[in-house]
């Protein structure tokens, strides 16, 4: 029998079964794979003869639910409008998936669709790193939970298994004393390539940093995190956080320093990376020298 | 596996002809002669293909035919024979917002996808409902204003 | 919005003629019109910057393919696409002056096979690269040895008012500026398209284009064929601002020339990258600015010396230069005036025309240096400007008169009160002072920047000097059909300006018939004269106002039996004089005027511009229909404002880096608020009902009037188009 170029399984399972015979490409909303394989007026897109496994509709992948432990786990193929539209969302999400795209491309992207492309510029990932949210995979093999930043390991590397299919991507929902910090500097102000995505998110409670977490896109081939610098921030209070900005005596203080030591920006058709350097320790110093002794200190309004 | 694959278009279920990881637009331009979708950009940017699907705006030149599969496809073909439809054809008509007219034909398809979740829209709304239309003549200020003034129309919204 | 003046009739909004089958999309353009049978074509290009061709080794082509190059192009033809002069090549012979340069066209029945051919021909093609030049300094200094003639200069002009070199000698003090402008590209939403066929034998071209008898006349050229012989349609064309002004002729030459071997139909057009990275751009600028100040600080002497990249091939960069360098004393009169102004080639893109068309390049650096004048001087911007207007019977810096009443001043009054400009300006200065915070990064405080700016400016309506009454010799005839109804048979089209309905309504007034009545639905070069090309802001200006002429001459006849034929030759009103020698006398034989206002609030974490307020005013003789102008000052403002800040286009290696409409920015509905206007009511007397230009002067102003909102608010002086972040980022980090 010839390779099918165009396979719609009815299940999941029979899905994880045309991946794995096959080799087959996953697709849901299209809206990366054919940007990047564009094809000519009339003609088709250029996909390596690989057969295209379409999942856009399997309700396995396009449901959102709660875990009952204060995640949300969103389906890997659930269209953007849909998680906006989706009182749990957490805002850090929302508002990156406001200023990721126009309608036309939220009513078709997905989440599973930006992780698996990796690409390092993608806003929603990058709130997602922020977030620290676990992507669910199956395979043949059984199903696993994978940290976000763990899958992704550089431009349009992923450790999904060849026989593998992101279905679901967990974040915790925001509860009291979540705050969020998201800032985009786009090519324009609306349906925008990034010229540099920043994302911050945490809990600040009886004046206690918890969970903070720090992602910054099109900075680097990846996007650009800590874990350690995140850990090193943990159950501060404001006295803790100073002593802890003051191990540099760099502008904005040792968070910022250690940031901007990680990140590796480029010039490219969209920025220069002085200008991505720039803009990226302006909103480190905002996030680590304002906003976030602001919110320790308990006079956030 | 079935060999055909049906969807519903402007109202009527139809076969989608060909290879289903054709584009949504040259399936629908020129199979089906529905050229009120235009091609501007052919990478999703510019949303002068707009058609919706499932009644939400989709830019057919990326979206390959095979993904409408079971689900139902309109274009303003279909759109500007309902009384909404008029309205906005009139609201655009009326108030200087179609100048060289080629990114109208999507524009209107996008005024309608916003109508149906959001049938009063302020100019904030709608300046996002739009926001991936790109329009190189009028500045879209006409637009906006021609959509505000369209009267709430009562009826399926679904 | 206001009107000082009680509204003539003929400015009153009607239903646009075109726009409700367009809301509907049944309009049909190019790419939807069926032709039974056709073919498909796409052009072989150079993928190299700048060399030879060594060896094209043309891979054998399936059955039903064809490969045309220069060697097709008929005896008695040329091999030249015929502009201005003998211009560029329709076919590379082997020398390659840009990246994607067409070298031949495959011509098939199957669009992904062509599309697989024409790359496999692409990659036959052996070169001998050389070094390119790919700035104004690099063709100056002609690296890579000269592309054009032996110095890279296609015209070097000056104009000289008085004395400027005495006047300069005995200055007490000299200021000195220089400016620079980017690229800039059209992105008419319908991209650049065209069906060639041969109807009844004759060569017959299908086609988006804002001037069919420039296609006639480059295809009538490229083939031998009396123009006569060669027949061009304009499709309803889906945007142009120059862009589809000269470069139709550069694709319809291609399609001539495969139908001498083969019928057709055969379409071609152009994928949107290949739109993007192989058409005509707006021509980057560096104007370099001398002022002489006498004893008592007035400007007693002004040097201009302004070069534009032209790109690889002339165009139409000599006219385009022309209108730059006029552009360049702004609104103001000085006694001693030498302008300079060279048109330089280079490795890329051929730079053409592009709304306003050499002014917004002459006016944002004649605005800036005006700005700089005013702060070395230590006087107000304002009234620095106020000193210098020109006003009726001033004379120009090419020695003509300004012989319209000059309503800048009330026009800026109306816009200073509007924008509340005076208290805003002197509370953002305050708030500087106060902060500090003006020009530090965004550490300091992430509270935004504020400023605000003013530019004011004109624009000539119509060719320049006397290429309407030499070069154009605009002829309009109106038939009145068996039916009663007249029809207009002119050669200008409809691109999104509105001249369906403008020309309709002028007609309509003169006849007092319904607007509808009139019919203008014929644009077929066989069928029409030549009333010139849709351009220069002429349209309404000069061919509504023959419009209105023929119209006086049938007034009264539209009863009579049968078909008959008025017609009306354009004559230069003779008051004007001109010297194309020296370049003296009257520029334009009228100008439109516009003063522009932009608030701007800057992000000192992103440098990112907010724009807060537009507010213009402009007298364009009289509006013809307000809803339609003021979809002009709409539209041009926002266009203008990509321009100014988002619309970037590089090419450091020679090869655009913005090549997908992604990574080249154009406005959204997001980007910028609505614009405030106002329309001052001036009739000019050579105009339709008073109407002179209003399409490309709602361009000009926006550009300075955006980087002086840029400049108040960061506390840095902005010399560069455009004011993108990371120039504002660089300009706050240095020194």
């Amino acid at each position: 029998m010839s390779t099918p170029a165009w396979i719609r399984p009815a299940t999941l399972k029979e899905a994880l079964t045309m991946r794995r015979d096959y080799n087959a490409r996953p697709l849901a909303g299209a809206t990366d794979i054919y940007v990047r394989h564009r094809a000519a007026t009339g003609t088709l897109p250029p996909l390596e003869d690989r057969p295209v496994l379409y999942v856009g509709h399997l309700p396995e992948l396009t449901s959102i639910s709660e875990d009952g432990k204060g995640w949300l786990r969103i389906g890997a193929a659930t269209v953007y409008t849909d998680i906006l539209e989706h009182p749990d969302t957490p805002l850090l999400l929302r508002r990156a998936i406001e200023e990721l795209a126009a309608p036309a491309l939220r009513n078709a992207g997905t989440l599973g669709g930006n992780i698996g492309n990796a690409s390092p510029a993608a806003d929603a990932v990058c709130a997602l790193y922020a977030l620290h949210a676990e992507v669910d995979l199956a395979g043949h093999a059984g199903e696993r939970r994978v940290p976000i930043a763990q899958l992704i390991t550089g431009p349009g590397k992923t450790t999904v298994g060849a026989d593998e299919l992101i279905t679901a991507v967990s974040v915790p929902m925001d509860r009291p004393g979540s705050f969020h910090y998201y800032r985009k500097a786009g090519t324009r102000r609306a349906n925008a390539l990034s010229k540099i995505a920043f994302c911050a998110g945490g809990t600040v409670l009886e004046g206690r940093l918890t969970g903070l977490g720090v992602a910054v896109g099109a900075v680097g081939p990846t996007i650009v995190h800590s874990r350690d610098l995140e850990v090193r921030a943990e159950g501060s209070d404001l006295a803790r956080y100073r002593k802890l900005q003051q191990e540099e005596s760099a502008p904005g203080g040792f968070l910022t320093a250690r940031y901007m030591a990680l990140i590796s920006p480029i010039s490219d058709q969209r920025s220069t990376d002085a200008y991505r350097r720039r803009v990226t320790e302006n909103l480190l110093r905002d996030l680590f020298e304002r906003t976030i002794p602001t919110l320790l200190s308990g006079k956030a309004g | 596996m079935k060999n055909e694959i049906r969807f519903s278009l402007n109202g009527k279920e139809e076969t989608l002809p060909g290879d289903p990881r054709r584009r949504l637009i040259d399936v629908l331009r020129e199979d089906f002669g529905l050229t009120s979708i235009k091609e501007g950009c052919g990478e999703g940017e510019c949303g002068a293909c707009s058609i919706l699907v499932d009644g939400r705006v989709i830019d057919s030149c990326i979206l390959p035919a095979g993904a409408v599969e079971d689900r139902t496809v309109e274009t303003l073909e279909s759109i500007r024979e309902t009384e909404r439809g008029e309205k906005i054809v009139q609201a655009l008509t009326r108030g200087g917002g179609v100048q060289c007219g080629f990114c109208i034909p999507g524009m209107a398809v996008s005024i309608e996808s916003l109508l149906r979740t959001n049938p009063r829209p302020d100019e904030h709304a709608i300046r996002e409902g739009i926001s991936g239309n790109l329009c190189r003549c009028t500045g879209y200020q006409q637009i906006v204003e021609g959509v505000a003034a369209i009267e709430h129309v009562e009826g399926d919204n679904s | 919005m206001s009107h000082p003046v009680e509204q003539h009739p003929v400015t009153k909004t009607v239903e646009r003629v075109d726009a409700r089958e367009k809301a509907r999309g049944e309009t049909r353009y190019l790419a939807d019109i069926p032709f039974p049978g056709r073919l498909f074509a796409r052009v072989v290009r150079a993928r190299i910057v700048r060399g030879e061709v060594v060896a094209r080794n043309t891979p054998s082509l399936p059955e039903g393919y064809i490969l045309v190059t220069a060697d097709d192009i008929p005896a008695g033809g040329k091999n030249c696409v015929r502009m201005i002069e003998d211009d560029w090549p329709v076919f590379s012979e082997g020398t390659v002056r840009y990246y994607g340069e067409p070298l031949a066209l495959l011509v098939g029945p199957d669009r992904a096979t062509l599309a697989h051919l024409t790359e496999q021909c692409e990659r036959a093609v052996e070169f001998r690269q050389q070094e390119a030049a790919l700035t104004i300094e690099d063709a100056l200094l002609c690296r890579g040895g000269a592309i054009h003639g032996t110095d890279n200069v296609y015209c070097d002009y000056q104009v000289v008012k008085g004395d400027p070199d005495g006047a300069m000698a005995g200055a007490a003090r000299t200021i000195e500026g220089e400016y620079r402008t980017g690229f800039q590209e059209h992105v008419y939403i319908e991209p650049q398209s065209l069906v060639g066929t041969r109807e009844e034998g004759r060569v017959t071209i299908y086609i988006s284009t804002q001037c069919p008898f420039y296609v006639r006349k480059a295809v009538a050229t490229a083939l031998g064929l009396p123009q006569e012989e060669v027949v061009i349609i304009q499709t309803p064309t889906g945007g142009g601002f120059g862009g589809k002004e000269h470069y139709p002729d550069v694709l319809a030459t291609t399609v001539a020339v495969a139908l001498t071997r083969i019928d057709g139909p055969i379409e071609l057009i152009l994928d949107r990258m290949e739109d993007l990275e192989v058409t005509s751009k707006r021509h980057p600028s560096r104007v370099r600015y001398k002022a002489g100040l006498d004893e008592a600080g007035r400007i007693s002497a002004f040097d201009v010396d302004i070069a534009f990249d032209g790109g690889a091939y002339e165009s139409s960069s000599r006219v385009v230069l022309q209108r730059g360098m006029f552009s360049s004393n702004s609104v103001y009169e000085f006694p001693h005036v030498r302008v300079r102004g060279r048109a330089v080639a280079t490795n890329s893109a051929p730079s053409d025309a592009f709304r306003g068309f050499g002014a917004p390049q002459g006016l944002f650096a004649a605005e800036m240096f005006l700005s700089r004048l005013a702060r070395e001087i230590g006087v107000d911007d304002l009234d620095l400007r106020k000193d210098y207007l020109l006003q009726q019977g001033s004379t120009t810096m090419t020695g003509g008169r300004i012989h319209e009443e000059v309503k800048l001043p009330e026009m800026l009054e109306h816009v200073l009160r509007v924008s509340d400009y005076r208290r805003k300006r002197e509370a953002y200065a305050a708030a500087a002072r106060d902060n500090g915070a003006n020009g530090t990064d965004g550490a300091a405080s992430a509270k935004p920047l504020g400023g605000i700016g003013l530019a004011l400016f004109k624009h000539g309506s119509a060719f320049t000097g006397s290429g309407e009454q030499e070069i154009i010799k605009a002829r309009v005839r109106i038939r009145k059909r068996a039916d009663g109804r007249p029809e207009l048979l002119v050669s200008n089209v409809e691109i999104g300006q509105g001249v369906l309905t403008t020309f309709c309504k002028i007609v309509a007034q003169v006849l007092e018939i319904p607007y509808t009545d009139v019919v203008y639905d014929d644009h077929n070069t066989s069928h029409v004269p030549d009333s010139g090309p849709t351009c220069a802001s002429r349209s309404v200006a000069v061919v509504g106002y023959l419009l209105q002429e023929a119209a006086k001459k049938l007034k009264g006849r539209l009863h009579e039996p049968g078909e008959f034929e008025v017609e009306q030759v354009y004559k230069h009103p003779e008051h004007l004089r001109w010297d194309a020698g020296t370049l003296s006398g009257d520029a334009y034989p009228s100008y439109s005027w516009g003063v522009n206002c932009i608030e701007v609030a800057v992000d000192p974490l992103t440098w990112e511009v907010d724009v807060r307020g537009v507010w213009t005013a402009y007298e364009l003789g009289r509006a013809i229909d307000e809803e339609i102008v003021r979809g002009q000052i709409i539209g041009g403002a926002i266009q203008a404002l990509g321009y100014a800040g988002l619309e970037k286009m590089e090419n450091p290696e020679g090869r655009f880096l913005q090549r997908t409409m992604a990574d080249y920015c154009i406005p959204t509905s997001l980007d910028y608020p609505g614009v405030d206007y106002a329309l001052f009511d001036n009739p000019y007397p050579w105009g339709p009902f008073g109407a002179k230009g209003g399409g490309e002067v709602v361009f000009d102003g926006i550009g300075p009037a955006y980087a002086a909102a840029v400049q108040q608010a960061i506390g840095r002086e902005v010399t560069r188009l455009p004011v993108t972040p990371e120039y504002i980022s660089e300009l706050v980090h240095e020194k």
